[in-house]
C-alpha cells in the first residue's frame, strides 16, 4: 500500500537508503509516552528497521537482553525505572557495555548532563538528544549515521 | 641762465631778500632744531616710561621680598624671644660682675685717699728733706696723674656699671612678660585637660552603644583581625553556629567555623571567604550553585549566606567583617523553582515533540498526498508549534540563567568555525530575503569558553540581524581580536534599526521595539535578554549602534580569550 501511494504521491517519500547492510537492523524503542513512541516505530518501520517497543525502563532491560538489538533508544522520565537506571543495567551486561544508546529526552538538566558526562567519559557510544528540538527524519538520520560507524 | 642777469632788479632789494631768505633759513633751521628736541624728548620720554615700568615691576619683586623679609623677620623675632630667656640670666650674670667691679673701684678710691696721705706726709718730709723734695713733690705729681688716670678709670667703670644695671631693668620687665605669657599656657592647658576627659568620656558611651548595636543584628556577624583571629563575634552568630564567644574569641576563623560545600567537601584554606577577603575581596554567595554550608558538632549542617568583606584602614586590610545568615527557606524555595522549572520543561515540551513529529510525517507525505490547502494549514500548525518550542527552550535558558544552575562546558574552541555553522543554519532565511551577506574573519586565537553558550550568542544576534533586516538588505560579520586578551564580535546590517526612545530597554526580559513588533508578530523577546546574561557572566561586553533607524544596527560583543565561559 505505502510503495504504490509513494509512486503516485506529489510529495515523492524516498527512504534513506541503508547502503551499509545487507541485513535489516533492530531497534529497540523504550518510551512511556505512547504517542511518541507509535510516532517513532512509524518512521522506523517506513525506513526499513525493524523495532522493538518497551513502555518503561524494565521492559527495556528484559528485552534488550533477551533480543540484543543494534540500536537502543531510550527515555529519561518514565515509571518503574527511569532511564539512567535502565541504562546502567544495561551497560553492567557483557552485550550491553558497547551497544550504542541514544538518550531521547525532554530534559535538560544539570544533574542529568552529569550523568551523561559520567558514560561519555567511558567512551561508551551514547547520544543525548533534546525530543522537542530533533525532527523525526534526522533522527534516523542519526541512526544511520552511528550504525555505520 | 642765471635769471637775475636777465630781469633787473635792484641791488638792496636783493640783499634785502637775500637777508630775509636767510632768516627765513635760520628760522627753519630752529624749528628744525626745536623739532629734533622735542623728537629727542619723545624718546627720552618713552626711555623714561619703559624705566618706570622696570622700576614698578623692581617694586612688585621688592614688595615680594620685603613679604618674605617680613616672615623672616618674624622668624627671627621668634628667635629673639626664646633668646630673651637666655639674656635674663646673661644679665643676671653681667650684674654680679658688676656688683664685683664697684666694690673694686671703691677700693680703688680708698688706695688713692691713702696716696694722698702719703704724698702729704711725703711734703712734711719734703719740707724735712728739702735736697730730695723736689723728688718728691716730682713723684708725688707723678703720683697724682696716675691717681687721676686710676680716678678715671673708675668713673669709666661706675658708668658701665649703670649701663649694665639699665640693661638688666629691661631684661626684668621681659622676664615678667614671659612670667605672665607662661601663666595664661598654663591656664590654657588645664582648660584642655578638662575637655579631654569630658570628650573621652562621651567616646566611651558612643563605643559602648555602637558595640551593643553591632552584637544585637539580627543576622550573624564576626570580625577578624588580619590574621584571621576572631575578634567580634554577635549573638546571632552565637546562636547560629552553636559557638560560645569566650570559646571561639582570639581563635582562627577557618579552624573554628566550619564550612563545607554541597557535597559535604571542607572548603579549601585558599577558598575560604575569610582568605580571600583577607587578600581584599568582597566576597558574597548569591547563587545557588555557590552555596556554603557550615556544619555543627552534631554533624547536621545549614546553608548559609555570606557576605564577608574586608576592612581597611588606608590601603592596607586590617580584618574582615563576615556578615551571614541561615538560608534553609530560601534554599528549599530555589530547590523547588530548579525542580519545576525541569518538571515543567518535559510536560511542556513532551506534547510540543508530539504535534512536532505527526506533523512532520504528514507534510512528509508518507502516510497520503495532502492537498495545497492542508500542506498549508499544516505548516502552519507546524511553525507554530516551533515557536512554542523555541519560547519554552529561551524559557528554560533564562529560568537556569537566573538560578545560575547554567551547564557550563569550557573548550578550546575556533570561533571562526563556530560562526560559520551558525551562518550555515541561517542559510535558507538568508536566502530567501535575499541579503547581501558577508563574513570577514581575522586570524583570532583558539578560545576557552562553552562552544554552547557562544553558539548562543553568535546564534541570537545573528538571527535578529537577518530577521530585523529588509529583503536584499546588507548584513556583515567580522570577527577580530581586539587586544591579547579578548575577541571582538561584531554584526552590522542596514535594517529597521532601534528606536531612539527605546535603545535603554533593548537588553530587558520580554521587551520588544514598537518598530519590529509592528513587522513580525514572531520573537519572544528573551533573546537578547540571555545574550547579555551569559556575555557578562563569561567576563565579555556587549553593545550596539543605532544612530538612526534607517541606518540600521550593529552589535558588538568582546569575549575573553582565556576565561571560562
Amino acid at each position: 500500500m505505502y510503495l504504490k501511494l509513494f509512486q503516485v504521491s506529489k510529495y515523492v517519500y524516498q527512504p534513506i537508503k541503508q547502503t551499509h547492510v545487507q541485513k535489516q537492523k533492530t531497534i529497540l524503542v523504550v518510551e512511556d509516552e505512547k504517542s511518541l513512541r507509535e510516532a517513532l516505530i512509524d518512521i522506523l518501520n517506513m525506513e526499513n528497521f525493524i523495532t522493538i517497543e518497551a513502555k518503561n525502563g524494565r521492559e527495556g532491560v528484559e528485552l534488550a537482553l533477551l533480543k540484543h538489538p543494534d540500536l537502543i533508544l531510550l527515555d529519561i522520565i518514565m515509571p518503574e525505572m527511569d532511564g539512567m537506571a535502565t541504562l546502567k543495567k544495561i551497560r553492567e551486561n557483557k552485550w550491553g557495555v558497547n551497544i550504542p544508546v541514544i538518550i531521547l529526552t525532554n530534559l535538560s538538566t544539570v544533574k542529568n548532563r552529569e550523568q551523561l558526562v559520567d558514560d561519555k567519559v567511558a567512551s561508551r557510544p551514547t547520544y543525548y538528544l533534546i525530543k522537542s528540538d530533533w525532527k523525526l527524519l534526522d533522527i534516523v538520520k542519526k541512526i544511520e549515521k552511528i550504525l555505520t560507524m | 641762465m642765471n635769471k637775475q642777469s636777465i630781469i633787473s632788479i635792484p641791488d638792496d632789494t636783493i640783499f634785502k631778500l637775500k637777508i630775509l631768505a636767510e632768516e627765513k633759513e635760520s628760522v627753519r633751521r630752529k624749528l628744525v632744531v626745536t623739532a629734533e628736541k622735542l623728537r629727542l624728548k619723545a624718546k627720552q620720554l618713552a626711555v623714561t616710561a619703559e624705566e618706570k615700568e622696570s622700576v614698578r615691576r623692581k617694586l612688585v619683586i621688592t614688595a615680594e621680598k620685603l613679604v618674605a623679609t617680613a616672615k623672616e623677620k618674624e622668624r627671627v623675632r621668634r628667635k629673639f624671644a626664646t633668646t630673651a630667656k637666655q639674656l635674663t640670666i646673661t644679665a643676671r650674670e653681667k650684674e654680679s660682675v658688676r656688683r664685683k667691679l664697684a666694690i673694686t673701684a671703691e677700693q680703688l678710691r680708698i688706695k688713692a685717699k691713702q696716696l694722698a696721705v702719703t704724698a702729704e706726709e711725703k711734703e712734711n718730709v719734703r719740707r724735712k728733706l728739702v735736697i730730695t723734695a723736689e723728688k718728691l713733690v716730682m713723684t708725688a705729681k707723678e703720683k697724682e696723674s696716675v691717681r687721676r688716670e686710676l680716678v678715671g678709670t673708675a668713673k669709666k667703670l661706675r658708668l658701665k656699671a649703670m649701663q649694665l644695671a639699665e640693661t638688666a631693668k629691661e631684661k626684668e620687665s621681659v622676664r615678667r612678660k614671659l612670667a605672665i605669657t607662661a601663666g595664661k599656657l598654663k591656664k590654657s592647658r588645664e582648660t584642655l585637660e578638662r575637655k579631654v576627659i569630658e570628650r573621652t568620656k562621651s567616646l566611651e558611651m558612643a563605643r559602648a552603644k555602637e558595640e551593643a548595636i553591632l552584637l544585637s543584628i539580627g543576622d550573624g556577624l564576626i570580625a577578624t583581625d588580619e590574621k584571621g583571629k576572631i575578634i567580634l563575634i554577635n549573638k546571632t552568630a552565637e546562636k547560629l553556629l552553636e559557638k560560645e564567644s569566650k570559646n571561639v574569641m582570639g581563635k582562627i576563623f577557618s579552624e573554628t567555623i566550619h564550612l563545607e560545600d554541597e557535597y559535604g567537601i571542607p572548603i579549601p584554606l585558599a577558598k575560604h571567604p575569610v582568605s580571600m577577603a583577607l587578600l581584599g575581596n568582597k566576597i558574597s554567595t548569591k547563587n545557588v550553585s555557590e552555596i556554603i554550608y557550615h556544619a555543627r558538632k552534631d554533624k547536621s549542617r545549614f546553608p548559609l549566606s555570606i557576605m564577608v568583606t574586608p576592612v581597611t584602614l588606608g590601603k592596607k586590610v586590617i580584618g574582615t567583617i563576615k556578615v551571614f545568615r541561615d538560608i534553609t527557606n530560601e534554599h528549599q524555595i530555589d530547590r523547588a523553582k530548579t525542580e519545576f522549572v525541569s518538571l515543567a520543561s518535559h510536560q511542556l515540551r513532551t506534547p510540543l515533540s508530539t504535534v512536532s513529529w505527526y506533523t512532520e510525517m504528514l507534510l512528509g507525505g508518507k502516510i497520503g498526498e495532502l492537498n495545497e490547502k492542508q500542506t498549508k494549514y499544516l505548516n502552519e500548525v507546524y511553525q507554530g508549534n516551533q515557536r512554542m518550542i523555541d519560547l519554552v527552550n529561551a524559557l528554560l535558558d533564562v529560568s537556569r540563567l537566573e538560578l545560575g544552575t547554567f551547564p557550563i562546558e569550557p573548550k578550546q574552541i575556533n570561533i571562526i568555525k563556530l560562526i560559520k555553522s551558525v551562518i550555515h543554519e541561517q542559510g535558507p532565511q538568508i536566502n530567501s530575503k535575499k541579503i547581501a551577506f558577508s563574513f570577514l574573519p581575522e586570524k583570532v586565537p583558539i578560545i576557552n569558553a562553552d562552544p554552547k553558550l557562544v553558539r548562543m550568542i553568535v546564534q541570537n544576534i545573528l538571527s535578529n540581524s537577518i530577521k530585523y533586516t529588509q529583503a536584499e538588505g546588507q548584513v556583515s560579520i567580522s570577527i577580530s581580536s581586539v587586544d591579547k586578551k579578548n575577541v571582538l564580535f561584531k554584526v552590522s546590517d542596514n535594517g529597521y534599526g532601534i528606536p531612539r526612545n527605546q535603545q535603554d530597554k533593548i537588553f530587558t526580559k520580554l521587551f520588544r521595539a514598537d518598530n519590529v513588533r509592528e513587522k513580525d508578530t514572531d520573537g519572544t523577546g528573551l533573546g537578547l535578554y540571555i545574550v547579555k546574561s551569559v556575555v557578562e557572566n563569561s567576563g565579555g561586553k556587549i553593545w550596539f549602534e543605532s544612530t538612526k533607524e534607517e541606518l540600521g544596527t550593529r552589535f558588538f560583543v568582546t569575549l575573553p580569550i582565556k576565561k571560562i565561559l
